[in-house]
């Protein structure tokens, strides 16, 4: 014999071998182990940042950044299929007690090529699909190319089906890091275990809110506040508590109207506040030049330009708008609401003019290209801030007087005392105003009560009657004993000590099942409609299309993700092979043998492997 | 239902107690207060996972608190099976099972004290989760697991034996029974009959898992953490079915082969727990939604 032929036989016998296979699925093992470890399919930055420069070089290196779909991992597996494939051909000595040993090997060889076939062949993408509206064609997941589909999708419907909300009280003592779900049971005492608390809960609403109640604390002036009616032609069109340390402004504007509350200190306030207009802040524009440092501030008066220093750029006022969806009315007509300002920007390369909201200041820079990117625009308009040509002012001090005044473009019509629960005629408005109390010490008394009012009727479909529950607990610990309401999803509730709290929220998974009703349509023709869900797809034409996500703020699309697994069968076929197989091996086998061979010798039906891989004495 | 959990939890305590003294002193009226004891536990253990079926109104297999539960149920239910087994069919002596039974009802009483810290309000099942195949998988592997454990506690006690009879192996098979036995059974095959009955259940788990995960995510195999670890375990056990072929091939001296196999049982098992309850712990997990709910 040659020396060639030799080594050939050698490796010949090292690829049939079981040695070989037990390398191979050790080192399969560990390749997995690492596939954990490591962080995979990242940007290289990431290694940097969390492995230094060095193991990140080695890691790109030895493709340890995608040990999943690297080549060394892939020919592993080849390897094992060459392994497996010899092996079985080699040691197939033509007996029923090897049914099992060549079924898991062939399953496996055909499960890794039904995976072979599926990455090479198959496809995999997703698409989102709106109500009501079709899609004829997906994105591939791996470079978002459009890959067109031969008939359409439509997505007639899409339903979150959700679990009627649930709730749980929680209880944590803090010195002892102890955290416990309670049993909403009432009249229950509940010992907290490993502390001398204990909680009892003493009634329940199913369906609870908070009320506001305001009250009078005492006579002092501390927080003056009125409640005040607008009438029209004695029907009360709005009416509501000012504050005059507070919100202390109503502004009318469908009739040009701003009423105040004010508070005089002493009479040279009074006579400024009630016979005056008076100043409120005005609006005011902020320009921020980026990468220069410079910062300018404007007041908004339209038509009024400044140049910006050390720029080319002049900046001019066009608009104020209050309430920018209604921004083409008279501005004494628009209740501030969204408020904006108009900009032009006049500089090297032309004009340019742009909104800016008071509210979004970042929202004209995303949803516009801007010609001058480093201008940066925020406006501020004061809550307060009225352009009202009528301005009704509800003075008082603390000498005990209390005057109503009329002021129409900045000049005095009229000034008179007041009393509570009269009626006063607003001048020319038509209106009349009515002060129905006054509290000098105003507070507000917070407070849980049941809903009473059927708000949504029985009508609703489940789960969406989402009613907030409330309870009244006590809780004893070494202060004594203290009770009081909670309302579902409020803040945490702390005993005295601060060491105790008692947390009432909603737990668990709030979402049933999210549900598309997809219809296929395929040469004009309607071929197929289901309603799919997680866990079960559509499949037409090879294609499946799985429920994977829906529009977040409006439910308006579904998201689907779509499959072709070309392979599928045989991996399939593979995975019933194997189960059969290992089954086979484990459970039939063993009795087969006892039975088939009674009276013979081990020796002459097993091979010495399977008597050494048995445990065979 | 925390009542009946520490009650469980303290039987099976007991059950620790009462193997131990069986396998001191060995008589034969222990032999039944051991089993009926570790039973006791079961039938509680029963209790709590049917009245956690009825309660909340699906498998008792979807969260952390229900996997330990159960987890705990199956062990004790494989292994009281096995005892019978042995004695019943196999006709081994009971001390053959030895101190088996306490390492099962320790495994167990770990089960329940984990879900004794466990956040044990019903949650909704999340839509992936609602699928037949959720009760397939899980029974599988909890039975795997369970068998699995016994080959682990197996490899323990051979290698305690061979390291107290060392060189005297004849004593191995022999020690402390004098009983009329049909055959004899040592802890190293007792853990590969272990194995063997585990590692089929481990297969279709895996690949139930597989089908699923293809019905649910679309596709039957990503790498997720937790799918790559169920892997690694399934082909460390592979390697301990496929070792005994190749030992006596090598150096290894005939005598070391079951040590050796007995200490790849020792690796192996911590990997099935891992795969079960660790994978929080790895940095790959924050990409994975296979992981149970903290």
């Amino acid at each position: 014999m040659t020396k060639t032929t030799k080594i050939e036989k050698k490796l010949w016998q090292f690829v049939c071998s079981v040695k070989l296979a037990v390398i191979i699925i050790i080192i399969l093992a560990v390749a997995c182990i690492l596939g954990t470890l490591i962080l995979q399919m990242r940007p290289p930055e990431d290694y940097v940042s969390r492995y230094g420069e060095g193991l990140a070089k080695l890691f790109s290196a030895i493709q340890f950044t995608d040990i999943f779909h690297s080549y060394w991992f892939a020919f592993l597996l080849v390897l094992l299929c060459v392994n497996l494939g010899c092996c079985t051909i080699k040691r197939w000595r033509n007996t029923v007690l090897q049914i099992g040993f060549l079924i898991t090997h062939i399953s496996i060889i055909l499960t890794l090529i039904g995976c072979f076939i599926d990455l090479q062949f198959g496809e995999k993408g997703g698409v989102n699909v709106y109500e009501g509206k079709s899609v004829d064609y997906y994105l591939n997941r791996a470079d978002y190319r459009k890959i067109p589909l031969d008939f359409q999708v439509y997505c007639d419907d899409f339903i979150i089906e959700k679990h009627p909300p649930k709730f749980r009280l929680v209880a944590f003592v803090k010195n002892k890091d102890l955290q416990k779900v309670i049993p909403v049971k009432v009249d229950k005492k509940i010992n907290i275990p490993g502390s001398n608390y204990a909680v009892t809960v003493k009634d329940y609403y199913q369906d609870a809110e908070y009320r506001q109640e305001p009250i009078n604390e005492s006579n002092e002036p501390n927080n003056p506040a009125i409640y005040v009616q607008m009438l029209d032609s004695n029907h009360v069109t709005a009416e509501g508590w000012l504050l005059a340390k507070d919100r202390n402004w109503y502004n009318d504007s469908k009739r040009d109207l701003k009423v105040e509350y004010l508070w005089a200190d002493n009479d040279e306030d009074y006579e400024r506040l009630a016979k005056t207009v008076g100043k409120s802040a005005n609006p005011k524009l902020d320009i921020t030049i980026e990468g220069k440092n410079i910062h300018k501030s404007m007041p908004v008066e339209e038509g009024k330009s400044i140049s910006i220093d050390g720029t080319d750029y002049v900046v001019e006022i066009k608009q104020l708008a209050l309430d920018y969806a209604n921004r083409a009315s008279p501005l004494r007509e628009q209740s501030l609401d969204n408020p904006a300002v108009s900009v032009e920007i006049t500089g090297p390369q032309g004009v340019e003019t742009r909104w800016t909201f008071s509210k979004y200041p970042d929202y004209w820079d995303k949803a516009h290209q801007a010609k001058y990117k480093d201008i940066k625009l925020t406006c501020s308009i004061p809550d307060d801030f009225s352009d009202a040509a009528n301005r009704l002012k509800i003075v008082q001090n603390k000498g005990g007087k209390q005057t109503l005044s009329y002021l129409n473009d900045g000049n005095l019509i009229s000034i008179i005392d007041w009393e509570i629960d009269k009626s006063y005629e607003i001048d020319e408005t038509g209106l009349q105003m009515r002060i129905v109390k006054y509290f000098p010490s105003h507070s507000t008394k917070k407070e849980v009560v049941e809903r009473s009012d059927n708000h949504e009727g029985h009508n609703h479909a489940p789960g969406e009657h989402a009613g907030t529950p409330a309870i009244l607990v006590e809780i004893e610990g070494p202060r004594g004993r203290v009770a009081d309401w909670m309302l579902a999803n409020n803040p945490p509730k702390w005993y005295p000590d601060k060491n105790f709290a008692l947390l009432y929220e909603q737990s668990g998974m709030v979402v049933k099942d999210y549900k598309s009703i997809l219809r296929v349509v395929d040469g004009g023709k309607t071929v197929m409609t289901k309603t799919i869900e997680v866990n079960d797809p559509l499949k037409y034409k090879g294609y499946v299309f799985y429920q994977s996500s829906y529009d977040p703020e409006g439910e308006k699309y579904t998201g689907l993700q779509v499959t072709r697994n070309p392979g599928l069968a045989v991996v399939y076929s593979g995975f019933i092979l194997l189960c059969v197989g290992v089954v086979f091996i484990f459970y039939v086998k063993p009795f087969l043998r006892r039975k088939l061979k009674k009276g013979q010798k081990v020796e002459d039906y097993y091979s010495d492997d399977e008597i050494a891989a048995e445990h065979i004495e | 239902m925390d009542f009946t959990l520490n009650v469980t939890f303290y039987v099976y305590i007991a059950a620790i107690i009462a193997y131990v003294v069986r396998e001191i002193w060995r008589t034969k009226t222990l032999r039944w207060v051991a089993f009926g004891v570790f039973s006791g536990a079961l039938v509680l253990n029963t209790i709590l996972v049917l009245t956690r079926w009825y309660e909340a109104n699906h498998a008792p297999m979807s969260d952390k608190y229900e996997s330990f539960v159960f987890f705990a149920w199956t062990i004790a239910l494989v292994y009281l099976i096995m005892e019978l087994v042995t004695i019943f069919i196999a006709r081994v002596h009971e001390s053959r099972l030895g101190i088996i039974g306490a390492l099962q009802s320790l495994l167990s009483a770990w089960m329940l004290h984990s879900a004794i810290n466990t956040d044990s309000t019903i949650k909704e099942l999340p839509p992936a989760l609602q699928s037949n195949w959720l009760v397939v998988h899980v029974i599988n592997y909890f039975v795997s697991y369970s068998a699995l454990s016994i080959s682990f506690s197996a490899a323990i006690i051979y290698l305690i034996y061979r390291a107290i009879y060392r060189g005297r192996a004849q004593e191995i098979v022999m020690s402390g029974s004098n009983s009329q036995l049909r055959k004899d059974v040592t802890f190293d095959k007792l853990a590969y009959i272990s194995v063997t009955i585990g590692f089929p259940f481990l297969t279709v788990g895996l690949i139930t898992g597989s089908i699923w995960a293809k019905g649910a995510w679309g596709t039957y195999w990503g790498w997720d953490p937790k799918e790559t670890w169920s892997l690694i375990s399934w082909l460390v056990y592979l390697a301990y079915l496929h070792l005994p072929m190749i030992l006596p091939k090598t150096k290894i001296k005939k005598t070391f082969a079951p040590i050796l196999l007995s200490i790849v049982l020792l690796v192996a098992f911590p990997i099935v727990l891992f795969t079960f309850m660790g994978m929080h712990k790895l940095p790959t997990a924050v990409d994975s939604d296979h992981i149970y709910a903290e």
